[in-house]
């Protein structure tokens, strides 16, 4: 059954940092933040961080587990990760089409 | 400033967020950035919480469209009741209050069968267009003849006036949508059934009369009002309940 991408509104691509962050494992807020950071070369506000962490996991796509100190780890659940399969095939599959249309227009 | 900034936030998020959410904020200093990230991220909580947020809206709205076609459609049968017991079952004479209430459940009918139209104008747009158009055009039409009876300008006889206008328009737009909901089949499929038995039988019923088949012809027009209106009362109920089911909830 065709499963919809859940509407995340402004938190879309936050939601989708977090899920690839969260791809190798589970990681607590600070680890999330620090590896988006290194990975996009742009910082994420807590603001935004627990406003899709909150979406997410209404949406089922990640879960709590239990907190170390105050630090609580998420870990993706396996709803959310073929939901994260499924947007990275169709962002690959967009940034294909987009590579094709430049390179026919490309001097 | 880091409580101030944490009590920016609704109670219910600081009970499940609150500690981890204080342990980020002490990992590192807060620039200009953060603070108006966690100010924005205060008010998306505050919002979402009292049920604004965007990925709640078109659940709400879908819920609050189904509540209100509900209800429209039983007030609307319950007025078509009133309409009888005013009128006494007479097919002639006037009176204003029968032609006030028969232009309000007629009104009302229309306004349920918009807002219970949400599943099947996805499969059947036509059908439902149609049971709109046709409801619609018989309310204008009452509403005009009712003017007239109103002010002594139209026809002093139900038989001429707004009663065969609204009853053929009613059954017909009612029929239309019955199909249409039988056919989707998330509503009731008794009450859409009914729906469309009752007018279909209320015709054979008055066929019967104007060929002087007196008695059995009133009691196809009696089973068929019957019909009709179970059939709105039946799909009124259905909404309502499907509304207060977890399935259509915003997460």
């Amino acid at each position: 059954m065709e499963r919809k991408i859940p509407e995340f509104g402004r938190f879309a691509e936050p939601s989708l940092l977090i899920l690839v962050s969260l791809s190798d494992g589970p990681k607590h807020g600070y680890a999330i933040m620090q590896d988006v950071e290194h990975g996009t070369g742009r910082p994420m506000g807590a603001g935004t961080l627990y406003a899709a962490l909150a979406r997410l996991e209404e949406q089922g796509l990640i879960e709590p587990l239990q907190p170390v100190d105050r630090r609580r780890p998420y870990r993706l659940t396996a709803v959310g990760a073929s939901n994260l399969a499924e947007q990275l095939r169709g962002l690959s599959e967009f940034a294909q089409m987009g590579l094709r249309q430049l390179g026919k227009t490309s001097p | 400033m880091r409580s101030f900034l944490i009590r920016c936030y609704p109670a219910r998020w600081r009970a499940r967020y609150g500690d981890e959410f204080e342990a980020i904020l002490e990992e590192r200093p807060l620039g200009p950035f953060d603070v108006a990230d966690i100010l924005l991220g205060a008010l998306d909580a505050q919002l979402r919480l009292r049920g604004h947020g965007v990925d709640t809206q078109h659940a709400r709205s879908f819920t609050m469209s189904l509540r209100i076609g509900g209800i429209a459609a039983i007030v609307g049968a319950s007025l078509i009741v009133i309409v009888i017991a005013l009128t006494g079952g007479r097919t002639e004479g006037s009176d204003n209050a029968v032609t006030i209430a028969l232009l309000l459940s007629l009104a009302a009918l229309l306004v349920g069968l918009t807002g219970m139209s949400a599943f099947q104008a996805r499969s059947n747009p036509w059908l439902v267009w149609t049971a709109f158009a046709v409801t619609a055009v018989g309310t204008v039409a009452i509403f005009i003849a009712g003017l007239g009876d109103l002010t002594g300008a139209g026809p002093r006889d139900w038989r001429d006036g707004p009663l065969p206008i609204g009853a053929v328009t009613a059954a017909l737009g009612s029929a239309a949508f019955g199909i249409a909901t039988y056919r989707g089949s998330v509503l009731s499929r008794k009450g859409a059934l009914s729906l469309v038995i009752g007018p279909a039988v209320g015709l054979v019923g008055a066929i019967a009369v104007s060929q002087n088949l007196w008695e059995l012809g009133m009691l196809l027009v009696v089973v068929g009002i019957v019909s009709f209106l179970a059939g709105w009362f039946t799909l009124g109920v259905a909404a309502i309940r499907l509304d207060r089911t977890s399935a259509f909830k915003p997460a």
